[in-house]
């Protein structure tokens, strides 16, 4: 964690909260009066107002996997949305380097197109130029692996080969900043690995992924940290595994009906939980602590005291003081050589809710995916058809790139692999135990 | 997350620096937004393509339809108005008159109503993805504008072909410009309506009654000089309504080939580019919202 905090963060939330007002037919919830009348108008028992989140403070950095687990309607993707920015946040601020992607259950894809066609409109929404959505076309048909069923209309495939698709489509654009909500769960095992190696390329890049999934392996598997979320807030962050193993061992009990043991163990935890702030020093505070107000030398001069004023002469009567038998008589200068050092203001950054000169941004720059724009994707022989060259070509490991990245991935690869034959081999171990 | 205590005993706050990270999904200032919405802009052509290919592959003639229809609803307008009605009540070439006001005003129509529920169609794209929200209604205008072409294609041909034949003059090419102008007015339309119809969803079934109002009002299937003859006033303030003032426009210049009023072209000019601007910045002013449906 300490090494962790030296990394430049790509996610700031800030006091995020969200409410939605919605209907309901709760019986308990009906209006009265003439609310009642414009409901029975519109057809409806009555609204409430669902708090979905509840000011959640949260900072993820560069090459950061942070997994989100919680239960049914705890606000974990009402968050991913408002970090893509798809939504704004009722109050609370989110901040990000680079544009986040969010990958959902729904995309922009067409069912009535082919998958091919699907990967260019899918890389020109995310705004990709018409060459560049041609370059990463091999990467996304060498991800999503479909072979020839790229051809075949979208609407005709399985869930699992359209999660795949859209998976690959939205790596294509390489964005720095991921937002998986629970997508990776419907590929099958050839893909899930793919999909992990590429993701873990692209944490060697600095990039940051939130996932969210409700298998608690999963997170343990793939995170370096974790976030428990539970009614709108975050009760628990910290490493992955002592996360979703709490996670996993309250769901668990939930799922078999020990409400008792679930709740004590909620309670547990809750009551450990601390309320997390952030404090965000803002640019421009930092290198100019004082505000513009108070650098700003005043015009007015300030109010002499009366006395000065009329240039009075004040008279002070002198009164001896009795000197202590121990004290000696010191002779004090009248006056000091010296200018005395003037009181500066303190140079502390202040909050941002309190900073006077807080920068306000009014032409930010466009957020973008990535920061650079070229990309090095190779093409492959027949330019016509390339989706099918490239699926049958099978050979993926010729034309990976040799760069730190691409190392620090296998590294962080292998380290899994070796993690979990250690797991099947102590599984295997206890079997023969029994 | 263990408390972090420092020396004093107070629990410390982590301080991240916010340097380099911007608000995510705010509204962009005019210009940037308008540079998003210029790179997106091969997006925006792919899209209403796919949308247009995807409505026509389900059926078995295809691309066919985009000349077929025309053709087809020229023939039951000649049909009805021109054979068994006969009518020309003080109109010459009838039939051309109409054929011209159905096609002219069916592009904006659809523009209207497409554009009304723009934002609600593409709720799954402003859930995916990131982008200049204005993108959606200009998408719709440019879809229709794709199926306006074929139409405007068949329209020039029939009045070519089928008698009473009209003269042909250099005004022909004067039917870019005005189509250049309905469209700057269609897109500020799209706009306008796709945050109104985003905010008030019951202004979809609304747009029906207010587009067939639209209609007769412009004098698509009637002169509206004939006919508001004795409301002076009525007709006065009839003349500043856009519509009438492009359908004016295209006949005089395909049908008849005269000379329009000037004052057709300064009402058209000035409707298509202040609707433009207006509509485009009350949209984007919006831009916040449309993730909330």
């Amino acid at each position: 964690m300490v090494d962790s905090e030296i990394q430049e963060p790509n996610i700031i939330a800030e006091n995020v909260q969200v409410r939605y007002t919605v209907n309901t037919n709760d019986p308990s919830q009906r209006a009265t009066g003439l609310r009642r009348l414009s409901n029975a108008v519109a057809g409806r028992a009555g609204q409430t107002t669902v708090r979905a989140l509840r000011g959640v403070n949260f900072v993820a950095r560069e090459g950061e996997m942070v997994g989100i687990v919680g239960a049914n309607g705890s606000g974990k993707s009402t968050f991913l949305r408002n970090v893509a920015g798809v939504e704004q946040p009722d109050r609370g601020r989110i901040l990000v380097r680079y544009q986040p992607l969010l990958l959902g259950v729904s995309a922009a894809l067409q069912p009535a197109l082919s998958g091919s066609e699907n990967v260019r409109l899918g890389c020109l929404a995310m705004g990709l130029s018409p060459e560049e959505a041609e370059d990463a076309f091999d990467y996304v048909v060498e991800l999503s692996a479909l072979g020839a069923a790229i051809h075949r209309p979208m609407g005709t495939y399985s869930s699992g080969m359209g999660a795949r698709l859209r998976f690959a489509i939205a790596l294509a654009a390489r964005p720095k900043i991921m937002l998986i909500d629970e997508a990776l769960s419907t590929g099958d095992a050839t893909f899930a690995e793919r999909s992990e190696r590429a993701m873990d390329e692209l944490l060697a890049e600095a990039g940051t992924v939130l996932l969210v999934n409700h298998a608690a392996k999963v997170i343990q598997e793939l995170c370096t940290r974790a976030v428990w979320m539970h009614r709108g807030e975050i009760l628990m962050n910290g490493p992955a595994e002592a996360v979703a193993e709490k996670y996993r061992w309250w769901a668990w009990n939930v799922a078999k009906g020990k409400e008792d043991i679930a709740d004590k163990l909620l309670a547990d935890v809750m009551s450990n939980a601390v309320k997390e702030e952030i404090n965000i020093l803002e640019p421009e505070l930092i290198k100019n602590p004082i505000p513009r107000h108070a650098a700003r030398p005043s015009k007015k001069k300030a109010a002499r005291a009366r006395h000065v004023k009329r240039q009075d002469t004040v008279v002070v009567e002198e009164t001896p003081t009795p000197m202590l038998a121990a004290a000696e008589e010191q002779v004090w200068p009248k006056t000091f050589d010296a200018e005395m050092p003037k009181a500066k203001f303190p140079s502390l950054p202040k909050p941002a809710s309190q900073a006077v000169s807080a920068p306000r941004i009014t032409d930010s720059p466009p957020l973008r995916l990535n920061p650079r724009k070229s990309r090095v994707v190779l093409r492959a022989a027949n330019p016509n058809d390339r989706a099918s060259s490239v699926a049958a070509a099978d050979d993926f490991t010729g034309r990976r790139l040799a760069s730190r990245a691409r190392k620090i991935a296998d590294e962080r690869y292998e380290e899994r692999q070796r993690l979990r034959q250690e797991d099947e081999t102590s599984a295997v171990h206890q079997d023969s135990n029994r | 997350m263990s408390e972090a205590k420092n020396p004093l005993g107070l629990s410390s706050i982590p301080s991240v620096s916010s340097e380099g990270l911007v608000p995510v999904g705010r509204r962009t200032s005019l210009s940037s937004y308008l540079a998003a919405l210029w790179n997106r802009r091969h997006f925006i052509i792919a899209e209403s393509r796919a949308k247009m290919s995807s409505s026509t592959r389900k059926n078995l003639l295809g691309y066919g339809w985009l000349f077929l229809n025309p053709l087809l609803s020229v023939l039951a307008y000649w049909f009805v108005f021109g054979f068994i009605l006969q009518t020309s009540r003080g109109i010459d070439n009838f039939v051309g008159f109409l054929v011209i006001g159905v096609f002219v005003f069916g592009y904006t129509g659809k523009c209207m109503t497409g554009g009304t529920g723009s934002i609600r169609s593409g709720a799954s794209m402003i859930k995916g993805f990131q982008f200049p929200r204005a993108a959606l209604p200009i998408s719709t205008v440019v879809r229709n504008f794709l199926d306006f072409m074929p139409t405007l294609l068949v329209m020039v041909i029939v009045l070519a072909v089928v008698p009473p034949l009209e003269v042909i003059t250099w005004r022909v090419i004067l039917v870019i410009p005005v189509i250049v102008l309905q469209t700057f007015f269609n897109v500020g339309l799209a706009c306008l309506l796709a945050r109104l119809g985003h905010k008030i969803p019951d202004l979809t079934n609304f747009m029906s009654i207010v587009s067939r109002f639209w209609l007769y009002g412009s004098g698509v299937f009637f002169s509206i000089e004939d006919r508001l003859g004795s409301h002076p006033a009525l007709l006065e303030a009839m003349q500043y309504n856009p519509m009438h003032a492009y359908l004016t426009l295209v006949r005089n210049s395909l049908l008849y080939g005269v000379d329009s009023d000037p004052k057709m072209w300064i009402v058209g000019a000035v409707w298509a580019f202040g609707l433009l601007i207006v509509g485009f910045l009350f949209f984007w002013r919006g831009e916040e919202n449309y993730g909330r449906l």
